[in-house]
């Protein structure tokens, strides 16, 4: 029942170094790219689920799924504001709960072209709601019922016209920058200001979403339950958390499918440059297979040799892999999140899911590349191998 | 050439040859489908028609236009026709079943955008229907739809009836294919008017207005002149608009996606690294294998360079025979593909300038990797080629 020595597979893979590394070589690209595509999902993900609150609830019009489809007017808004005992409240009574507005505002990109910035307008309340997750790091906040804007830190440097003192023109209004923020994930691609100056900036009638601090004990469930079948304001309600989480399917479905797409075909490709390299590996080593049998070796441990050189192989090509897109993480990116039609920015993010996922293909890529010749190895027989020179 | 033992030696090692040929091939069309979708990313830009303009908010996208607007625009000098255009967000089923509609002026529509041919139904049928649409190519193939056919979509946009989740029903009458690749077949137009009319019922709920215009100039009219003269008619409100040409309204939206082409310029990078070690990797077992025939050869007077180009064409006849695979295979992902990237690159075709620029990569890897075991074969000397056992 004896294995080949492990020295025996070492000391082969570093005979055939130049074979070797080509099928490394190969597996390596494959890897990079699933590991790449995933770096993009990962970041994303991260940036836009971040510590999103199961106390917070958000209310939508029903049969919304995000806050720009949905719509509440002056008079269900106020209902929905005033009439929900689930919501928290404040020292002074009033409840921790602010209508908001949401549009995707078009403005020029700081490297050229244009891109949809999510313009925030909020309540005063707001501030309170966020508490200390939100922290204005430059200049100072807007003063409510003027048109005064702060922007997100992750605006700087990608966004034109983002930085303290600019004005930003929104229809017929002139907004000006005073402050820089610092909040959770998305809300930092932001620009935030006041609800009602900016929806008369744009002639809307309407708030999008009302968001409130839940009581403790309340869930969004609860709430959702008494108020979709509410008689003058239905609403739908969802916490934060998930409400994050449901903005997030397509962008990273998309990410996460075209790198799994890209992976297969690719990895095809690797699969069958590695079991090209594993077959030279075994017809220039016949002779010694052969005298590996002779000697009392059986043909399965023969074949657990090969295949462990081969998933040898394929790990060297993940680790390979990794190490190529390695310099990628916290590279600063952005596109639009295709669910809120906004620009979301975001960083590579290497995570221990991706390395994971990558170093396990890796491993797959090499085992099914040498399954067939560590089989075909196996199956010769001790006089055949002796005689083939 | 000496064909026959080029062809002999490939055959020699049938599984080796053979992976090399699929890892080629499944390389080829991998790259012939990224270099598809870049091209037919730009494709809306670059064949934008002249003669159209759009007018859109000058905020956002999402904030829609008075339907007062369009009189005005119309009466500018050198508008000919305008429709509109809204964005319906609908959905059918519960799953995958995402797609384009926008609710147009079935009047102008037909005349304004010439490179959409009807290939069954006809314009008249769909003017003639109130709830008539009329769909691509691609969308009827995906879901089977025909002439005749019911299509309900649900939208969060504007949710229909009490519950808000009651269908909008549409009548195709109408099965397009684009004559220029500047249009995807996978969008479905019908009546503004039918929108309109139900949101004004109180059938459904959601913004009333337009989102965009399009404009098609008068020939020989300057667009320049055109656009300044709408974005002047609205400079006082309510809505301010923007005004531009179809290409860069096209570039623009495009330019939201974040920079597509980039990234898919790195995947074919890695991807031709891919095929390059696949080739790379037969072609140095080949030479080295073959040392000794080699050394035969040059013992009976083959001249050096002969040799070097023996292997070469070896290498290239095998990424000749994976190419041709490999653009068969291309045909075939690209099918499969279509419907899921011709939205937002409605020239995503595997065309002449695609395969040409995919072979002549194909072509020059094939001649690099076949000169590295090709230059050693030509060096070696006739005497240590032959001491050495294969």
């Amino acid at each position: 029942m004896a294995l080949v020595p492990l020295q025996y597979t070492f000391g082969s893979i570093w005979h055939r170094r130049g074979a070797t590394l080509l099928a490394v070589l190969s597996i390596a690209a494959t890897v990079a790219v699933l590991a790449g595509m995933l770096c993009l999902q990962q970041g994303f993900l991260r940036v836009q689920t971040q510590g999103g609150r199961t106390d917070l609830a958000v209310f939508m019009r029903p049969g919304a799924n995000s806050e720009g489809e949905s719509a509440f007017d002056k008079v269900r808004a106020q209902i929905v504001l005033k009439e929900t005992p689930e919501l928290a409240t404040d020292d002074n009574g009033a409840p921790l709960a602010s209508a908001e507005m949401f549009l995707a505002v078009s403005l020029p990109k700081a490297d050229g072209g244009k891109t949809n910035v999510p313009m925030r307008g909020v309540q005063p309340m707001t501030f309170a709601i966020h508490g200390d997750d939100l922290k204005i790091i430059e200049g100072r906040n807007f003063t409510p019922g003027t048109d005064e804007v702060i922007v997100g830190a992750a605006t700087q440097g990608r966004i034109a016209n983002c930085n303290v003192d600019d004005e930003l023109e929104v229809n017929m209004t002139k907004f000006r920058v005073v402050g820089v923020f610092q909040a959770r994930g998305s809300h930092n691609s932001e620009i935030w200001g006041d609800v009602d100056r900016m929806r008369q900036a744009l002639k809307f009638e309407h708030y999008n979403r009302i968001i409130g601090v839940l009581k403790p004990g309340v869930t969004a469930k609860q709430v959702h339950d008494r108020l979709i079948v509410h008689p003058r304001a239905p609403a739908k309600v969802v916490d934060e958390k998930t409400y994050l989480e449901s903005q997030t399917g397509m962008l990273s479905g998309m990410l996460g499918v075209m790198g799994g797409f890209l992976a297969f075909l690719m990895g095809i490709g690797a699969i069958f440059t590695g079991t090209n390299a594993m077959l030279s590996l075994v017809a220039s080593r016949t002779h010694e297979i052969g005298i590996l049998l002779a000697t009392g070796f059986r043909p399965w441990a023969i074949f657990v040799s090969f295949l462990l050189e081969a998933a040898l192989l394929g790990l060297g090509g993940g680790i390979v892999g990794c190490i190529l897109v390695l310099p990628l993480n916290g590279m600063q990116t952005g596109t639009t999140n295709f669910e809120t039609f906004t620009d979301i920015a975001f960083a590579f993010q290497f995570t221990p899911t991706v390395l994971v996922t990558a170093l396990v293909t890796a491993l797959l890529l090499g085992v099914i590349g040498g399954a067939f010749p560590a089989f075909r190895a196996s199956r010769l027989t001790p006089t055949q191998a002796l005689r083939r020179s | 050439m000496p064909w026959t033992l080029l062809f002999r030696n490939m055959i020699g090692h049938p599984v080796r040859s053979t992976l090399t040929v699929l890892s080629v091939a499944v390389a080829l069309a991998l790259l012939c489908v990224l270099d598809a979708t870049a091209r037919g990313y730009t494709a809306a830009v670059d064949l934008a028609a002249q003669n159209r303009l759009v007018v859109m908010s000058q905020v956002s996208l999402f904030v829609p236009l008075p339907l007062s607007y369009q009189s005005k625009i119309q009466q500018v000098e050198g508008v000919k026709t305008t429709t509109k255009f809204q964005w319906f967000g609908g959905e059918f089923g519960d799953r995958g079943g995402f797609f384009a509609q926008f609710g147009i002026d079935a009047e102008s529509f037909e005349s304004m955008y010439p490179e959409i041919g009807l290939v069954e139904g006809s314009f008249e049928e769909f003017r003639g229907e109130r709830t008539g649409c009329v769909i691509g190519k691609g969308l009827a193939d995906q879901f089977g739809w025909a002439i005749g056919d019911s299509v309900p979509l649900t939208t969060p946009l504007f949710p229909r009836g009490k519950s808000g989740e009651e269908a909008w029903t549409f009548v195709v009458r109408g099965i397009y294919k684009a004559l220029r690749p500047n249009f995807d077949e996978q969008t479905m137009f019908f009546h503004f008017d039918y929108l309109r009319e139900s949101l004004e019922a109180g059938a459904a709920l959601g913004p009333p207005g337009v989102g965009t215009y399009a404009i098609e100039i008068d020939s020989g009219v300057r667009a320049e002149t055109v656009m300044t003269a709408v974005d002047g008619l609205f400079e006082n409100g309510p809505q301010r608009v923007r005004t531009t040409p179809e290409a860069e309204f096209n570039r623009q939206f495009l330019s939201m996606m974040g920079n597509i082409p980039l990234l898919l310029r790195s995947i074919g990078g890695a991807v031709l690294f891919a095929i390059f070690f696949a080739v790379l990797n037969t072609m140095l077992m080949a030479g080295r294998e073959r040392t000794r025939d080699l050394g035969i050869m040059k013992a009976l007077g083959f001249k050096n360079g002969y040799i070097g180009a023996m292997l070469v064409m070896e290498s290239m006849l095998l990424i000749l025979i994976g190419s041709v695979l490999g653009i068969a295979l291309a045909h075939l992902l690209a099918g499969i593909m279509k419907p899921f990237v011709s939205g937002w690159a409605p020239g995503f075709a595997i065309d002449g300038a695609v395969l040409l620029n995919g072979l002549a990569m194909a072509a020059a890897l094939g001649l690099i990797s076949g000169l590295a075991p090709g230059l050693r074969a030509a060096k070696i000397l006739p005497v240590r080629a032959l001491r050495e056992d294969a």
